[in-house]
């Protein structure tokens, strides 16, 4: 699909012109131009690299404007350069508190029900750029989010199949990537209550086959959490008694038990996994200037740990007074909800824009994030600012 | 992963040739609309992973960071921090620990290049533009 898009720029197919057999399918590329059927402008679809290897870059939030995030657009996070397992000799290996451990191939995942669900995955890290003080990582600001559909098979399916047992409470967790030198493995485990009940091993996103960056060929799928549950290229799901150990489990990815002071950091002790996303809204689409008087509409996204949005509310006075933003009817649980507002500035100057979020438990997104030594889960109330012309 | 890049040699082999012509079409044709839409300009032939990276600044210290840092992850992660001397101290005793090569009489003043260059007042840094890159 991006070769095709690839393709068709002017200058690409311009080119492929002059050179013999490659000829025709370039000009007829030129002559009827690939459609985008995401609505993201081809002069919106680029991302911003944050690390050339391993490979992390974010989407600008001006191509974040669809309810589905195109794969060729997604946000990708790596911990390191991974291996991407070829499909011949991969396989999934389920064991642990099961009565049938056994490995899985692909084609025997996909023989199992089907499931299809529509949702926000967020690197734990989006926004790290935006704490006070600084923190340490990838300094992601506000798109390393995407919403996507993911289809696969649900977890809950699989171990069914397996015999889970009962004194089973947390999944382990373990993809093909190896870690350089003597860092730690990204071994990870999630609350086995919270999977059973939504996880899916996606083998499609979007409807195309998952990409390699993604997670090709198995992705776990855990709705309204952050990304580190995610695991990329899974190779191994291990029912165990309790959590798993190791640095990506109890130094990385804690967050505070409850705020501290910004810049002073918290003990392993004072903090709890990542788990939930928190409500959060971001305008996506907003004119850089406006003339005064005339109606302007400025859109955006929200979303939360909580299966969907109830409201968003954007101030024009600092956060003062606020007014409702309309919802797109649009919506999954735990996918995001668009939404739009529309306002007409009445005096030339420039016009600040505040977003926030309310999620259907009735959570609000608060106009400061919680500070942490790692930088997760950065939420605070999304300002736009808009110059105002005479 | 071959076939893309012998259709970026074959790209960039076309536009080699056809650029002179290219050109005066588009200065024979004006088209806003057009021009409006047009893709954004990121270096297309680069490959997917591999956009311009950044490179560590000049200093006494560079060789033993582009080795001690740069086997494992480019540079840019390195560049766009703003930290202060305790958080860089304890980056690179974590690094060091995980493996990278910095022998215990050079961490001070490898932190002290660090500092310098990417202390808390470093905070002009963006991101480049990449071309859409994640299948």
């Amino acid at each position: 699909m991006d070769r095709r898009r690839f393709l068709s720029a002017a200058a690409a197919a311009a080119a492929l012109a002059r050179v013999g057999g490659v000829a025709s399918a370039a000009q007829a590329a030129a002559k009827k131009p690939t459609p985008v059927p995401d609505g993201v402008p081809p002069s919106r679809r680029r991302l911003l690299q944050l690390n050339g290897y391993a490979a992390n870059a974010e989407t600008p939030l001006d191509a974040l404007t669809s309810y589905i995030t195109p794969n060729d657009l997604f946000f990708v996070r790596s911990h390191w350069v991974p291996q991407y397992p070829t499909l011949k000799s991969w396989s999934l290996v389920v064991d642990g508190e099961v009565e049938k451990p056994r490995e899985w191939k692909l084609a025997d995942l996909k023989a199992l029900p089907r499931t299809t669900v529509t949702c926000v995955l967020q690197c734990a890290g989006n926004g790290r750029a935006l704490h006070r003080p600084a923190v340490p990582g990838v300094q992601w600001r506000y798109g390393a989010v995407g919403n996507a559909r993911w289809t696969g098979v649900r977890v809950k399916e699989l171990l069914a199949r397996s015999g889970l047992k009962p004194g089973a409470k947390h999944l382990h967790t373990f993809g093909s990537d190896k870690p350089p030198e003597k860092v730690p493995p990204f071994n990870r485990s999630l609350e086995l209550e919270k999977v059973l009940e939504d996880g899916v091993l996606a083998f499609e996103m979007n409807g195309e086959t998952l990409p390699a960056p993604h997670g090709a060929p198995l992705r776990l799928i855990v709705p309204g959490w952050c990304g580190d549950h995610w695991m990329k290229w899974v190779t191994r799901l291990s029912p165990q008694p309790e959590p798993q150990k190791g640095f990506y489990m109890d130094t990385a990815y804690r967050y505070p038990d409850k705020p501290g002071e910004p810049g002073v950091a918290f003990k392993p002790d004072e903090m709890h996994p990542v788990t939930e996303l928190f409500v959060k809204s971001c305008f996506t689409d907003v004119p850089a200037s406006v003339k005064v008087g005339a109606p302007v509409t400025v859109r955006g996204f929200a979303f939360s740990g909580a299966p969907d949005i109830s409201r968003v509310e954007v101030s024009e006075d600092q956060g003062q007074s606020w007014k409702d933003a309309v919802l797109d009817p649009q919506h999954d649980p735990w996918a995001w909800r668009l939404f739009s507002y529309r306002f007409q500035p009445a005096t030339p100057g420039s016009v600040m824009l505040l977003a926030r979020a309310t999620d259907s438990r009735g959570a609000v997104q608060p106009k400061e994030a919680v500070w942490n030594q790692s930088g997760y889960l950065f939420n605070s109330w999304h300002a736009a600012e808009i110059a105002v012309t005479a | 992963m071959r076939s893309r890049a012998a259709f970026a040699l074959v790209t960039l082999l076309g536009l080699a040739l056809a650029l002179p012509g290219a050109l005066s079409a588009a200065s024979k044709k004006k088209k806003p609309a057009a021009a409006k839409e047009a893709p954004v300009n990121f270096d297309r032939f680069l490959p997917v992973f591999g956009t311009r990276l950044a490179e560590l600044p000049p200093g006494g210290m560079k060789g033993l960071a582009d080795g001690a840092c740069l086997t494992c992850h480019s540079a840019d992660i390195v560049v766009q921090q703003h930290l202060t001397e305790k958080q860089w101290a304890a980056t690179v005793t974590k690094m060091a620990g995980w493996g990278a090569a910095v022998p215990d009489d050079k961490k001070s003043e490898l932190v002290a290049y660090l500092v310098k260059n990417f202390g808390p007042e470093n905070t002009g840094w963006h991101p480049v533009a990449t071309r859409p890159m994640g299948r």
